[in-house]
């Protein structure tokens, strides 16, 4: 019996006020697909940090093809023949394929004078062609998919002789058919002898592509179980380690007129390219509009569109009734428009301020806390604290630098801020993304508040079980574009998958507009 | 801009000297003749010759940025060159001075002192006798390149070589101070710069006036010129190319092969990863604080090559006044580097087109124009602006500035 | 200071500036300024050894010390200097305090201040045989002179604010090329247009002599625009602006700030102090525009890096190298070391204040300090 390709025995990491990884163990067989499965803070990424040479484990012994090792860098765990192709991609954007893959490594000639071109660009060819990749070894990196530049990863970590690929949450930037794609890939280097682990926090893609899948919850292995004997509820339990409920309880609202609205917008993004190209719609009062689409489709553009931090080439934006396309950020914000950004540590907070301060983050000139521009700081800070208790924002110190604060607890508090404008319209883009399950209920019980209290509301979100469960109508971006406007009750998850990835299937039961009033 | 009308903007240097002849050759009675009459020869061979430390400058200022460390010290870089090049020739040659020899020994002295430092650093290897090889081997190549210097020319030029030498690794340690400040210790790479600067400015004066009483210092030997034997009797060109000072040769070379290194070599493939994403470099197994330090090194070196250039090639003396003779010649280098897109062939242009604005500055004055002196003056760093204004936001790699952390435990 | 105890709007103010890391910081420029003079002192050592003199050491650094920093308390002219320099200090250090804090980096504080002296000492000129006699008319030109320093400081960084802010020049190399367009361009229009008859130096005549003031004036002046300033930073809305674009741009832009406005405004704001300290310079130090104009600019940058660019930073570091100031003439006349250590030092200070990381391993080396 062929020794297991990885066996993690024990391991344990700790770091400063947090256990990573609690003697954690995992068996992984050679030639499969493995899935490492757990929530937001599991231990996952840690724990294959730990096989990839970038952690040393506080205790616990890493064992690769029947062999104990010390990484000490990522350089001895390729030199073991284990391959890491992170979330973030490690691509040099403005060098090709060749140079990318090979760098590091380069076949030199001259005596070591120069990089030998054409031989590099012979070996990446023929290993594209070992494993079925269709690449071309001289194109720009920067010219290609997110899809095209994951394999470029893959094909990198096999020019190292990577006999183990670990994989950090490869589909989170894929449409649904590129995760096809990348599934087939899967089972290419399977075929080769090559083992996968990958790591995802997406049940229906683990029971489809692995063979196994380890759970881990709060440092901890929760168990290992074959995919083809589990089904999703079972695993989602042992992920979060209670019952899950998928459903929020939503009272039927009766639109009003025109909340916010988007009139063939084109927006170009920093390249010069369209983002957005000709998006109409509509947001009603008291309705929950939401937009779901993989990241990169033109919705980061669109957001900042309506929100007025980029100016669209054309097309109107429309304020309750108002147009207000030719209106500054500053304006919007006293129309009435609130905005959970995207980025919560580059927008939605300024990390050096205490939570007083960043309480004000548009709203410094607001009669509330200021008389003709002089801020009234008493008022300030009792502002945040209110928004601190409402919100259970740990530590509950108005007076803590935002960066002291856990991500969940930042977005908490930007939500808490925006919630508290009570708002015309609300544009909310991943309002829930890295807070612990127990706030996101929360939070979206509060947004249906706004939603009862006659607030327009956009929710643009990836994580489709939020978007669908909260929204009254549901739009699908692809490439710019709304593809179509669905009724999230009714719609399936393949005819979702399907308009995600620009197709359009038959019999998509749409949604029809709600609002009253002048369209 | 795009790259067609950046590549119009520098061409337009060169273009404009040809049509200068032209006008000069043609109608050289009418005003606008006179003004091409600037023009000619001797002109165009001091502007190659005022560009060597502009060029160098911005040549450094490439390796540095494109390896992702802003080295905006550049022109403090500059005066440190120009300075210690004088210093040490006249140490050498002065009315006390102690000879060759002496040049030497403190040659092997700075080289060994650059060796330990880097060695202390952890940049010259892994094992010791990695350590030993390179620096050892960086010291004793150093000391030979002296030597036979000063074997194959007479005692006085011999001094003046030295002195180059020696000036380029002073440089090179001002730049290696730099980049342990902003790679070890994680500061502000604009202000450290700007520190660097600074202290430069003062400390070439006040050693100056210590050694010699005034911030001025006395003459030195200049390198004189190379001629080529037979090139320098091409017509136009010859007297232009192949008759000049030993850095105008420098600069001619340097310029291919820093784009040589940066394109072809595996080192230029690391410089440019590490300045866009280092965290690649990284995980390919390459250091990338040694990059990093490498570039550093190189723009201190280039540096001290423009600067001693500047002071040894035709002046012979260190101007301490003011804002020394160097006199912002490194911030326009660093617009060169700008405007040519970090590409050592456009910031080449680049340095030319500035070169040649200076040139024309001080041939105006010559000429006695209308206009007023200290107006002309402006006019190099009033084009400076003006091709600031226009090249606008250039593609600066993605990590300059940043600093890199390996995740170590 | 017992911030229950002060007025709400202040005790708010003053709670925003003294946060957790200001001790820190604190310790750091402390730390720094002594490792520079430190270091000057050894400079000044080994410089002693190349000098021209009969002894090995020609260059005693205590004696240096003692010139550099308490010639105020035993020598009158120096501690006269020493007022002099601090209050032009304080206007140039919170001018480039002012810049960094909006994240920019203005160098041209030196340029700004000569074209604002320039105006300055154009306008009292030109005004002072209109003015009335006596001190109201003195306080009306000196009024005049000032104002239009401001406003000449202002518009020339208004300058690179523009180029900035819709060219996307980089601004340091911007206003270092225009300090020395500065120099050059009023030398010229002083040399052409307003040169004193007679006199050897390119120079303009002098201002009227009711428009001139003492040190005393001139420093209360310079705190009365530090908590000014102060207070705008850290208790209007438009402070507010200004330094969260300082700080995060990105959430700048969300809090509805106007980049573009706010790029040219503060750079004017930075230039129009960094102007007023130039007429401070004409009326208070030379009674007229000369060329030569003293390093105030550059040494504004010192201070302001020593403060943290924090204005009462300011207070204290302007002061301190107003100080080291005056006393490089007397280093240099009395012991004969070149005044320019004053300059290396300034390097020096800057170069240690912005490496904190040095001063943390120092720290945590030496056992001080709790974990972080």
């Amino acid at each position: 019996m062929t020794a297991p390709a990885v066996d993690l025995r024990q391991i344990t990491k700790q770091f400063p006020g947090v256990l990573a990884n609690d003697e954690v163990d995992l068996t992984v067989d050679r030639g499969s697909v493995h899935a490492l499965l757990g929530e937001n803070g599991a231990g996952k990424t840690t724990l294959m940090n730990v096989l990839y040479g970038l952690y040393k484990p506080t205790s616990g012994t890493v064992v690769v093809d029947g062999q104990e090792r010390t990484f000490d860098s990522p350089r001895d765990a390729i030199d073991a023949g284990v391959g890491m192709i992170h979330q973030h991609f490690m691509l040099v954007e403005p060098m090709t394929v060749t140079q990318n893959i090979v760098l590091g490594n380069e076949p030199r000639k001259w005596g070591g004078l120069a990089v030998d071109r054409e031989q590099a660009r012979e070996a990446v060819a023929e290993l594209a062609d070992r494993y079925g990749f269709d690449v071309d070894p001289t194109a720009t990196v920067a010219d290609l998919s997110v899809g095209e530049q994951q394999r470029i990863e893959i094909l990198k970590a096999l020019y190292r002789g990577a006999d183990v690929l670990i994989l950090d949450e490869p589909t989170a930037v894929l449409t649904p058919q590129e995760v096809e794609e990348l599934f087939e890939v899967f089972d290419e280097l399977t075929e080769a002898g090559k083992t996968i682990i990958f790591i995802s926090h997406k049940l229906s893609e683990v029971t489809a592509a692995a063979d196994e899948v380890t759970v881990l919850r709060d440092g901890k292995n929760v168990g290992t179980v074959d995919t083809d004997d589990v089904d999703d509820t079972e695993l989602a339990e042992l992920m979060v380690g209670r019952e899950v409920l998928f459903d929020t309880e939503k009272s039927p609202v009766d639109a009003g007129a025109v909340g916010l609205a988007a009139r063939d917008l084109v927006v170009e993004d920093d390249r010069g390219v369209r983002a957005v190209d000709g998006v109409d719609l509509e947001v009603a009062e008291g309705e929950v509009f939401g937009v779901a689409g993989v990241d990169g489709n033109g919705q980061s553009e669109l957001v900042e569109a309506l929100t007025g931090l980029r100016t669209p080439s054309s097309g109107r934006v429309a304020l309750g009734g108002t147009d207000v396309t030719d209106e500054s950020r500053r304006q919007r914000i006293e129309d009435g428009m609130a905005y959970v950004p995207e980025d919560r540590q580059a927008r939605g907070l300024v990390m050096s301020y205490d939570l007083t301060e960043n309480g004000l983050l548009g709203s410094q000139r607001d009669p509330q806390f200021a008389d003709a521009g002089r801020i009234r700081w008493d008022d300030a800070e009792t502002h945040a604290e209110e928004i601190v208790a409402e919100y259970d924002v740990r530590p509950a110190d108005a007076g803590a630098e935002a960066r002291s604060l856990s991500g969940g607890n930042q977005q908490k508090f930007i939500v808490g801020r925006e919630f508290a404008r009570e708002p015309e319209a609300v544009v909310a883009s991943h309002p829930t993304r890295g807070v612990d399950v127990g706030s996101v209920e929360f939070i979206h019980d509060r947004l249906l508040d706004l939603r009862e209290q006659g607030a327009a509301v956009l929710l643009v979100s990836s994580k489709l079980d939020e978007v669908r469960s909260l929204s009254d109508r549901l739009g699908v971006m692809h490439d710019g574009e709304l593809i179509d406007v669905v009724d999230p009750t009714e719609v399936t998850e393949e005819q979702l998958g399907l308009l995600m990835a620009g197709e359009r299937p038959p019999d998509v039961p749409r949604a029809a507009v709600r609002a009253g009033g002048d369209a | 801009m795009s790259a067609l009308k950046r590549f119009g903007l520098v061409a337009a240097g060169p273009l404009l000297l040809g049509a200068a002849l032209l006008i000069a050759r043609l109608f050289p009675e009418t005003a606008a003749g006179e003004l091409a009459s600037v023009v000619d020869g001797p002109y165009v061979a001091s502007a190659l010759r005022l560009s060597v430390p502009i060029a160098f400058a911005a040549l450094g200022g490439i390796f540095a940025e494109r390896a992702g460390v802003i080295n905006i010290g550049l022109e403090g870089l500059l005066i440190v060159g120009a300075f210690v090049g004088v210093a040490v020739a006249h140490w050498l040659t002065g009315d006390a001075g102690v000879g060759v020899g002496a040049g030497l020994v403190l040659l092997f002295v700075v080289a060994v002192g650059l060796a330990i430092t880097g060695a202390a650093l952890g940049l010259l290897g892994d094992s010791l006798g990695e350590i030993a090889l390179r620096g050892g081997g960086g010291v004793v190549a150093t000391v030979a390149l002296g030597g036979l210097t000063a074997a194959v020319t007479g005692p006085t030029l011999a001094a003046t070589w030295i002195a180059f030498y020696i000036a380029v690794l002073v440089s090179a340690a001002f730049s290696l101070l730099f980049a342990v400040v902003t790679i070890e210790y994680r500061a502000d790479q604009v202000i450290a710069g700007l520190a660097v600067w600074l202290i430069a400015l003062g400390a070439a004066p006040f050693a100056s006036n210590v050694i010699w009483g005034a911030v001025n210092s006395p003459g030195v030997d200049t390198f004189g010129t190379w001629t080529m034997p037979v090139l320098s009797q091409l017509p136009a060109v010859g007297s232009v190319l192949f008759d000049a000072e030993p850095p105008v040769y420098f600069v001619l070379l340097a310029t291919p092969l820093s784009w040589y290194v940066l394109t072809q070599t595996s080192f230029g493939y690391w410089v440019r990863a590490s300045g866009e994403n280092p965290k690649a470099l990284d995980t390919a197994g390459v250091d990338v604080r040694r990059v990093r330090y490498a570039a550093v090194l190189i723009s201190g070196m280039f540096s001290g090559i423009g600067g001693a250039g500047l002071s040894l090639g035709r002046v012979g003396s260190f101007v301490g006044s003011g804002t020394t003779m160097v006199d912002g010649r490194g911030w326009i280098g660093i617009t060169a580097m700008l405007f040519g897109n970090y590409n050592p062939f456009g910031a080449f242009g680049a340095s030319l087109l500035f070169a040649a604005l200076d040139a024309l500055q001080f041939r105006l004055q010559q000429l006695n124009y209308a206009v007023p002196d200290s107006l002309i003056q402006t006019v190099p760093y009033v084009t400076v602006i003006v091709v600031l204004a226009l090249v606008g936001r250039t593609r600066t790699p993605d990590a300059a500035g940043e600093h890199y952390d390996s995740d170590e435990d | 200071m017992n911030p229950d105890r002060l007025p709400d709007s202040v005790a708010g103010v003053m709670g925003r500036l003294v946060d957790a890391s200001a001790g820190e910081r604190l310790i750091v420029s402390v730390a720094a300024l002594l490792t520079a003079v430190l270091l000057g002192g050894v400079v000044t050592l080994v410089a002693g050894m190349f000098a021209e003199c009969s002894a090995l050491f020609c260059y005693n650094p205590l004696a240096v010390y003692r010139y550099l920093f308490l010639a105020p308390l035993f020598d009158s002219f120096v501690l006269q200097q020493t007022l002099k320099n601090s209050a032009l200090l304080l206007f140039t250090g919170l001018a480039v305090a002012v810049s960094f804090r909006a994240g920019l980096f203005n160098i041209g504080t030196q340029g700004q201040l000569v074209l604002g002296a320039l105006a300055a000492a154009l306008a009292a000129i030109r005004v002072g045989p209109a003015a009335p006699e006596g001190a109201i008319g003195g306080v009306l030109i000196a009024g005049v002179a000032m104002v239009a320093g401001a406003v000449v400081g202002g518009l020339y960084a208004a300058i690179p604010g523009a180029l900035k802010a819709y060219a996307d020049a980089n601004e340091v190399i911007t206003t270092i090329m225009l300090n020395f367009i500065a120099s050059d361009v009023a030398f010229f229009l002083v040399s052409a247009y307003f040169q004193k008859p007679d006199s050897g130096s390119v120079e303009t005549r002098d201002v009227p002599a009711a428009a001139r003031f003492g040190p005393e004036l001139a420093l209360l002046l310079a705190v009365v625009l530090v908590l000014l300033m102060t207070y705008v930073l850290w208790g209007t809305a438009f402070g507010y602006d200004l330094r969260t674009a300082g700080i995060q741009p990105d959430a700048a832009d969300y809090a509805g700030v106007d980049a573009k406005r706010m790029v040219v405004t503060s750079m004017t704001l930075s230039g129009a102090i960094g102007g007023l300290g130039g007429a401070v310079w004409v009326l208070m130090s030379v009674g007229r525009w000369v060329n030569g104009v003293p390093s105030l600019g550059f040494d504004g940058i010192t201070v302001s890096v020593l403060a943290s660019n924090n204005p009462l930073g300011v207070l204290f570091a302007g002061p301190l190298f107003g100080s080291m100031q005056a006393g490089s003439l007397s280093i240099d006349f009395q012991l004969g070391v070149p005044r320019q250590l004053v300059g290396v030092i300034r390097g020096l200070v800057i170069l240690l204040v912005a490496m904190p990381e040095f001063f943390r391993t120092l720290g945590v080396r030496w056992g001080m300090g709790g974990d972080r």
